[in-house]
C-alpha cells in the first residue's frame, strides 16, 4: 500500500512550484512588453493579434498561479 | 517617377506561395504585395511602416527569413505537445514510487507544461516575425529581435553601400531558394547580413538597381 508523502516534502514542492509559476508569469509579462516595443518599431497590421496572444499567455500564467494556490 | 524595380510576375510570395495581388493588369511600379502574417518576401508591400521611416521614403522590399527556418522549432513544439499525452502516462505508470503523487500536482504539472509550450511557440514566432530586413528607396534597414528586451536597429544609406553579394548553399537552400545576402558598406556604417532570405538573387538585383538609380540621379 503506498505511503503518504511527508508534509515537509509536499510543502517544499508546493512552494517550489509556486515560485516557478511566479517566475514564469514575470517572463510572460516581459514578452508582452517586448511585443509592444517591437510593434512600435514595425507597424504591419498583425500586431493586435500578437498582442492578444501575449496577453492571453500572461493571463494563463496568472490563472495557473491562482489555480495552483487553490488545489495544491 | 520612372520604374524603380521591375518586379517579375512571380516575385511576390507569402510563406513560399505566390502572394495575392490585385487581378487587373498593373504597371510594374504599381505591383504591390499583400501582407500576411507569414509573408517573408514582399515587393512594395501595402500597409508597412517602420520606426524612423520618412515621409518621402518608400519601402521597396520587405524581407524576413524564409519560412522554412521555422521548421526546427515547430517540430520541437509538436514534440512538446504530444509528450504529456503519450509519455507522461507511460513514465508515471512504470515508476515504482513509495508514495502516490497527488492528482493536483499532476494537473498543475501538465497545465504548466502546456503553458511553457505555448510560451515557447509564441517567443519563437515573435523571434522570426520581428527579425526584418527592409530595403527602401533611400537605405537598407535591419531590425533584429535578438532576445527578450533587446532590439537592434541598423541602417545604411544606399550611397554608402560598396558591395553586395549573396551565398546560398545546402539542400534546403537550393530546394526552397533562400540564402544569405551580404551588404558591405563604406566607413563606419555596419555591414549587413540578410540571413536566409527568399530569392537572394532578386534582393541583390533590386539593391543594385536602386544604387544605379541614385548614381544616375547624381546623388552619389
Amino acid at each position: 500500500m503506498p505511503l503518504g508523502i511527508p508534509v515537509i516534502v509536499t510543502l517544499s514542492v508546493k512552494i517550489g512550484i509556486l515560485v516557478a509559476l511566479l517566475l514564469y508569469a514575470v517572463f510572460a509579462g516581459i514578452v508582452i512588453r517586448q511585443e509592444q516595443l517591437m510593434a512600435a518599431v514595425l507597424e504591419e497590421g498583425f500586431e493586435p493579434i500578437l498582442r492578444i496572444l501575449t496577453i492571453l499567455h500572461f493571463a494563463a500564467s496568472v490563472a495557473l498561479i491562482i489555480f495552483a494556490i487553490i488545489i495544491l | 517617377m520612372p520604374t524603380l524595380f521591375q518586379a517579375p510576375a512571380s516575385a511576390e510570395a507569402s510563406a513560399g506561395k505566390p502572394a495575392k495581388t490585385t487581378k487587373k493588369p498593373m504597371k510594374s511600379a504599381e505591383v504591390r504585395s499583400v501582407m500576411t502574417p507569414l509573408t517573408c518576401f514582399a515587393v512594395s508591400p501595402k500597409g508597412i511602416r517602420f520606426e524612423t521611416q520618412q515621409d518621402d521614403e518608400q519601402v521597396i522590399l520587405f524581407l524576413r527569413q524564409h519560412i522554412i527556418v521555422n521548421v526546427p522549432w515547430v517540430l520541437v513544439a509538436i514534440f512538446l505537445l504530444i509528450v504529456p499525452t503519450l509519455l507522461f502516462p507511460m513514465v508515471l505508470g512504470n515508476l515504482k514510487l513509495p508514495f502516490m503523487i497527488p492528482a493536483g500536482y499532476i494537473v498543475i504539472g501538465t497545465l504548466f507544461w502546456y503553458l511553457i509550450t505555448f510560451g515557447f511557440i509564441l517567443t519563437s514566432f515573435l523571434n522570426w516575425f520581428f527579425n526584418i530586413y527592409i530595403v527602401t528607396n533611400q537605405r537598407v534597414v535591419d531590425i533584429d529581435f535578438v532576445h527578450l528586451l533587446y532590439k537592434e536597429f541598423s541602417e545604411a544609406r544606399l550611397d554608402k553601400i560598396q558591395d553586395i553579394s549573396y551565398k546560398s548553399g545546402g539542400v534546403f537552400a537550393a530546394l526552397f531558394n533562400f540564402g544569405d545576402v551580404i551588404v558591405q558598406t563604406a566607413g563606419e556604417s555596419p555591414n549587413f547580413d540578410f540571413l536566409s532570405v527568399s530569392r537572394p538573387e532578386t534582393v541583390v538585383q533590386t539593391i543594385s538597381k536602386l544604387i544605379e538609380k541614385i548614381k544616375k540621379e547624381g546623388r552619389l
